[in-house]
């Protein structure tokens, strides 16, 4: 399986020979091309269309992320290799028919209301005051199958979530990082400022498993496929970010290991300093490398692999009408 | 749709072991690439021509021809393990009724490698009841708009559709 590279500073990254190059400041470094899956690219970095077209020969995701204030830009994603027509068309069928879309659409919400409440859940039974937020999510959640269309059931969505940040004050319980409003872009306070970047390394970490699936992640379901270049990872990506992504930043938050001082305040808001990224970085490698014991495929799975498996699981839905049931964490 | 089912000599190898395997096959629904056993059958597949063999196109099959010093047509099918021989048999003797078919007569010969083996093939008239039996039911397998659902069987541990099927 492929890894993950992360690029901090800006430099020039150039194909040599059968190599990458990445050159900085801080020097010279040779990335072993045959095991790279994705390059996330962080800093100010020049690139060449010989070393795209490198990485598409190599089937390697570039995610590019705005040098200044590290927000998500987009990704490079390689011609698709694992093609499969007849994938395609269904995942077509499925996003036409209204009803079906829906369908899915709401199991995708449904997966994350829940996953949201095994976290809350989880905090609650460690004595914080969550319980009101909790309560209030299970009575939304409830209205799920109520919604008849897709836009009704994004604001529904909305709503759940805006109830689950809420509780993070409880959880967090620091005055440095206190949740006030969702804000996107830009972030306009620091755990803004680490929701928004957790959810884009996650987002990224779903698009590169889509990779290897015959799905195309342009066709999504709760998120519309209009006007986004990607929305099936959008979609996954939900189910997930409770237990990645947020567990992840009340541990860094509850260590310590991210403090107010690894932020910038500039003129469009709060920005993760370099020293923060690689932190929150690290500790996201080491999440997704985490295993748990899956039961029906009967051995231990990353979680990283357990994304690949959730889109499986999509893939079966439309291709052969088997039910999507959104994996919920355990605890 | 039913002159679009193009059945070949690897679906019938695939059926033999797993219909579910045969189907998504035919939808181009490859398995994970970085399944260990796929890397090893892309690698023989890769490698394994020596001097004096081709590959010919019959049908909708690729083949691996010799021709003997004594005249023969020898249709070769390598495979990595012994547990796949006798889904091999088949896929040799689809060959050999798609070759009689147009009129050519020929022996076949299944090769493990690893294990130095050699097993010749010769379809009687039975075999060919058998698989012509096999390749109808093969057919109307593909003809299904949905997959057979996965089925836990021994071939189950070395299939690279495993994630897949039991996700
Ligand atoms: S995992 Fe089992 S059921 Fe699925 S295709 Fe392979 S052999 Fe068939």
């Amino acid at each position: 399986m492929g890894t993950s590279v992360y690029l901090f500073s800006g430099g020039q990254l150039r194909r040599k020979d059968n190599t990458l190059v990445f050159e900085s400041p801080d020097g010279t470094k040779y990335l072993p091309v045959e095991n790279i899956q994705e390059i996330y690219l962080f800093g100010e970095v020049d690139l060449t269309k010989s070393l795209l077209e490198f990485c598409s020969q190599k089937e390697i995701l570039l995610h590019i992320f705005n040098s200044e204030y590290e927000y998500y830009m987009g990704t490079f994603y390689p011609r698709e290799h694992l093609n499969a027509g007849h994938v395609t068309v269904k995942q077509v069928e499925y996003y036409l028919d209204p009803q079906r879309r829906l369908d899915l659409a709401r199991r995708f919400v449904e997966g994350a209301a829940r996953n949201m409440l095994q976290v809350l859940k989880y905090y609650r039974n460690r004595g914080k005051k969550v319980e009101g937020h909790l309560e209030r999510i299970q009575e939304l959640e409830g209205k799920i199958p109520e919604t008849a269309e897709v836009p009704a059931l994004m604001a529904l969505e909305g709503n759940i979530r805006e109830q689950y940040y809420r509780a993070f004050d409880a959880i967090v319980l620091q005055e440095d990082f206190q949740f006030d409003r969702r804000t996107r872009r830009p972030p306009e306070n620091h755990l803004n400022t680490l929701i928004s970047f957790g959810n884009s390394l996650l987002y990224s970490a779903v698009l590169r498993e889509t990779y290897k699936t015959h799905l195309d992640p342009r066709i999504g379901y709760l998120h519309t496929s209009n006007y986004r270049r990607f929305s099936l990872n959008l979609d996954v990506a939900e189910i997930f970010k409770p237990i990645l992504v947020d567990r992840l930043i009340f541990t860094v938050l509850g260590k310590k290991m991210i403090t107010r001082r690894d932020f910038d305040a500039k003129l469009e808001g709060i920005y993760l300093k370099e020293s923060g990224r690689k932190v929150f970085v690290s500790e996201w490698e080491r999440r997704l490398g985490t295993t748990i014991r899956h039961r029906s495929i009967g051995r231990e799975v990353s979680y990283r692999r357990l994304i690949r498996l959730e889109l499986y699981k999509v893939e079966k839905h439309v291709v052969e009408g088997e039910e999507y049931r959104p994996f919920v964490a355990q605890w | 749709m039913e002159d679009e089912i193009r059945i070949n000599g690897t679906l019938v190898w695939y059926y033999t072991f797993c219909p579910r395997e045969a189907w998504l096959m035919s939808r181009q629904m490859t398995p994970d690439e970085d399944d260990e056993n796929v890397v090893i059958g892309r690698f023989l597949h890769e490698n394994r021509q020596p001097r004096g063999r081709k590959e010919v196109e019959v049908g909708h099959s690729k083949l691996d021809v010799v021709r003997r010093d004594s005249g023969t047509l020898v249709v070769t099918e390598v495979k990595k393990s012994r547990h796949s021989l006798k889904g091999a048999r088949m896929q040799v003797l689809f060959y050999l009724i798609e070759l009689r078919k147009r009129g050519i007569e020929a022996e076949g010969e299944l090769v493990v490698p690893e294990e130095r083996k050699v097993e010749r093939v010769v379809l009687t008239q039975e075999d060919r009841v058998k698989i012509e039996q096999t390749v109808e039911e093969l057919r109307a397998l593909l003809r299904r708009a949905t997959p057979p659902p996965p089925k836990r069987i021994p071939a189950c541990k070395r299939c690279a559709y495993g994630e897949y099927c039991w996700a």
